[in-house]
């Protein structure tokens, strides 16, 4: 049973959340301030966490960032609906993805599920399908199996929702992968218009590899179109 | 306190009065030293001169040459000069003055004594015809009125004192003007919503009326910023917090789906469409609170507007087909808009399905890019529905938040008439138009003016 973690000022929705969650499957762990969800993230092993941006005290962004100093794990943000611009700060801050709230529980479900699943195979040395474990492409090599990824042999820190995206991109080294493809295939839902989620986890990988060692950008965007990997 | 008034008073008065001392005192300063003819030197000389010019006259065109001649003179010349036959008779068949007479009198008498020599322009003026006139100026009838007459004479200080009192009336109309000049553009500000505008600042140290009137403007503008802020934020809060009962609400509607399993499916159903339409409801009001606070401006990007239009009718056509018509891309070209790209989506968006739930079924929503034929850096995005239309008093409210045309039909399809006020905010923060006209065939028009970057 997946353990989750609800960091959420509300103590009432809290309550609710914990037992609807609880009927779909999940064990539920509050916490109703920043600092409490801080500590209990770092001190437990959670599937994934939960994170309301709103919130007293240590608001949900000081939390994802002092949480992703330290730990990979799968964050879901709360965001207030209509606004982008928190939910383009928490995917830039390393957030797996963001859902407006208020929001019908089973879009919630729906994302929860969709994140532990990028998250799942984790650890588990054989994905089982015909795929490569390893695929290396310059400097860049991905252990499918592990879920890890160095980088001119230094190894790299990414989310679980960088790595499928990054995943699905080197899979297909060379050719434009569109925004709906990638977005059904790494993030497992449609894409919806003027969502920035692909672009924020995509610039989040950017940053992080670097560019190719002949000064290339790694990952191009095709406007209108989707991304690519290059090859050199 | 008057003291503009009178700032205004002191000033006109001032500036006649020097220009009236200054006239006066040019005129009679001028005749002053004709009279006492303090330059004898150069007065002389001019006699002289024109004695030369007449007795030249004389011989080569006779007496009706130096008849114009005279008369030429007299019009240019301050000092009115005589040409006096041997009867006492002047050519022009002016009056001469007693002191002329008594003068030439005198010169006579002078002429019998032999040790008085005459100066040259005392000579007479000899015609071919025989006949002789004589040329005397009469210092004494100089009036200010014939120099006054004669332009060319006091034309230097009658320029000074026109200089001089333009410039003190240029200074007067630039104090009284700048200010009124900077009140205008910040009331044109706080029209436009920019209500932070204060004038007292750029007033200096004035201390009048002006002075009295920005301060007051000031105060207004601070209210009015006040009252608007506190509007604003009343909505906002209220809307925010209407989130936290709703998400709730949702959650609960949820466990009741949960434990009901299936029994009661209809009533939650409605349930949730209600719950739905109070999402959407908050969710536009927070829109339109931020729209007016001019948050949104940021995040600007260069948008296609015929593939924003294709994608957004895409989208609406499912709108359509539930209310039996249909939404149409009538015409369109490439053309690149810069704005916030979800912005301007949604503005749209709002207009169209607008357009989708009045127009009659079976009918199709008509959208149109046109270019804006007074203005080649524009284009217009017309969506045209065939409805009812709305009353020709109504068009410029139905931008207002929450004006309902008709009550009953408005509630049957849902509407709660922010849709259009939020196109009408986020159209006008990238400095466009949107206007609504009734069609004459029936049916409403609704047109979006939009700076375009021309073809990508």
């Amino acid at each position: 049973m997946a353990r989750i973690l609800l960091a959420d000022d509300d103590i009432e929705l809290g309550d609710m959340l914990t037992e609807y969650l609880g009927k779909e499957g999940f064990e539920v762990d509050l916490a109703h301030d920043g600092d409490m969800a801080l500590s209990k993230a770092l001190a437990n092993p959670y599937d994934l966490l939960i994170l309301d941006v709103m919130m007293p005290g240590r608001n949900g962004f000081d939390v994802l960032r002092e949480l992703r100093a330290r730990s990979l794990l799968p964050v879901l943000m709360l965001t207030a609906r209509g606004d982008d611009v928190d939910s383009i700060v928490g995917l830039e801050l390393g957030a797996d993805d963001y859902l407006a709230k208020p929001s019908n529980p089973r879009v919630m479900v729906a994302r929860i599920r969709a994140i532990l699943r990028r998250a799942e195979t984790q650890g588990e040395p054989h994905n089982g399908g015909g795929q490569p474990d390893q695929i290396t492409l310059d400097d860049l090599v991905m252990h499918t199996g592990s879920r890890t990824v160095t980088c001119g042999n230094a190894p790299m820190s990414m989310t679980s929702t960088e790595f499928s995206v990054l995943d699905v991109l080197l899979r297909e080294a060379g050719n434009v992968v569109s925004k709906a493809n990638l977005s059904e295939r790494a993030l497992g839902r449609k894409l919806s218009r003027y969502d920035r989620s692909l672009d924020m986890h995509v610039s989040n990988l950017r940053r992080k590899l670097g560019p190719l060692p002949d000064g290339q950008e790694r990952i191009k965007t095709v406007r209108g179109v989707g991304y690519i990997y290059s090859r050199t | 306190m008057h003291s503009l008034f009178w700032k205004i008073f002191l000033s006109f008065w001032l500036t006649l009065i020097i220009f009236a001392a200054l006239l006066m005192f040019a005129a009679s300063s001028y005749l002053e030293h004709i009279r006492t003819q303090q330059d004898i030197g150069s007065m002389r000389a001019r006699l002289s001169e024109y004695f030369n010019q007449a007795q030249a006259t004389a011989k080569d065109k006779g007496i009706a040459g130096l008849k114009e001649w005279l008369d030429r003179l007299d019009r240019s010349e301050a000092i009115p000069i005589f040409l006096i036959d041997e009867a006492g008779r002047d050519l022009l068949e002016r009056e001469i003055p007693v002191n002329i007479i008594e003068r030439l009198d005198r010169r006579r008498k002078h002429a019998e004594r032999p040790e008085w020599k005459r100066p040259p322009h005392m000579q007479p003026i000899r015609l071919p015809d025989g006949s002789a006139y004589r040329m005397v100026p009469d210092f004494q009838s100089i009036t200010l009125l014939r120099v006054l007459q004669r332009p060319r004479v006091i034309a230097l200080p009658v320029a000074v004192a026109a200089l001089v009192s333009a410039l003190i009336c240029l200074m007067l109309g630039r104090y009284l003007t700048f200010p009124l000049e900077r009140l205008r553009r910040a009331t044109q500000h706080i029209a436009a919503g920019d209500l932070t505008q204060r004038v007292v600042p750029s007033m200096g140290g004035r201390r009048d009326e002006i002075a009295d009137l920005a301060g007051a403007f000031d105060k207004m503008a601070e209210r009015l910023e006040k009252v608007f802020g506190a509007q604003r934020q009343l909505l906002s809060d209220a809307s925010h917090e209407l989130r936290s009962p709703l998400a709730r609400l949702q959650v609960a509607l949820g466990l009741a789906r949960q434990r009901s399993s299936g029994h009661a499916d209809k009533e939650l159903d409605r349930i949730e469409l209600e719950i739905e339409r109070l999402n959407e409801l908050i969710g536009q009001l927070l829109e339109l609170s931020r729209l007016e606070a001019g948050v949104d401006a940021a995040h600007s990007e260069q948008i296609d507007i015929r593939e924003l239009l294709e994608g957004l009718i895409e989208d609406a056509q499912f709108e359509a087909d539930s209310k039996g018509c249909q939404a149409r891309l009538q015409q369109a070209f490439p053309a690149v808009v810069k704005a916030n790209a979800m912005l301007l989506h949604s503005a749209i968006e709002n207009v169209v399905r607008n357009a989708i739930k009045y127009t009659r079924q079976g009918t199709a929503v008509e959208i149109s890019m046109l270019e804006d034929a007074r203005d080649p850096d524009h284009i217009i995005i017309q969506v045209r529905d065939h409805g009812p239309g709305v009353p020709e008093a109504m068009l410029p409210r139905i931008f207002e938040p929450f004006v309902r045309m008709e009550e009953a039909r408005d509630r049957l399809s849902g509407g709660h008439g922010l849709g259009l006020a939020i196109a009408d905010r986020a159209v006008r923060l990238y400095g466009g138009e949107i206007v609504a006209k009734n069609e004459p065939d029936g049916g409403l028009s609704i047109c979006i003016r939009l700076h375009s970057l021309g073809v990508d």
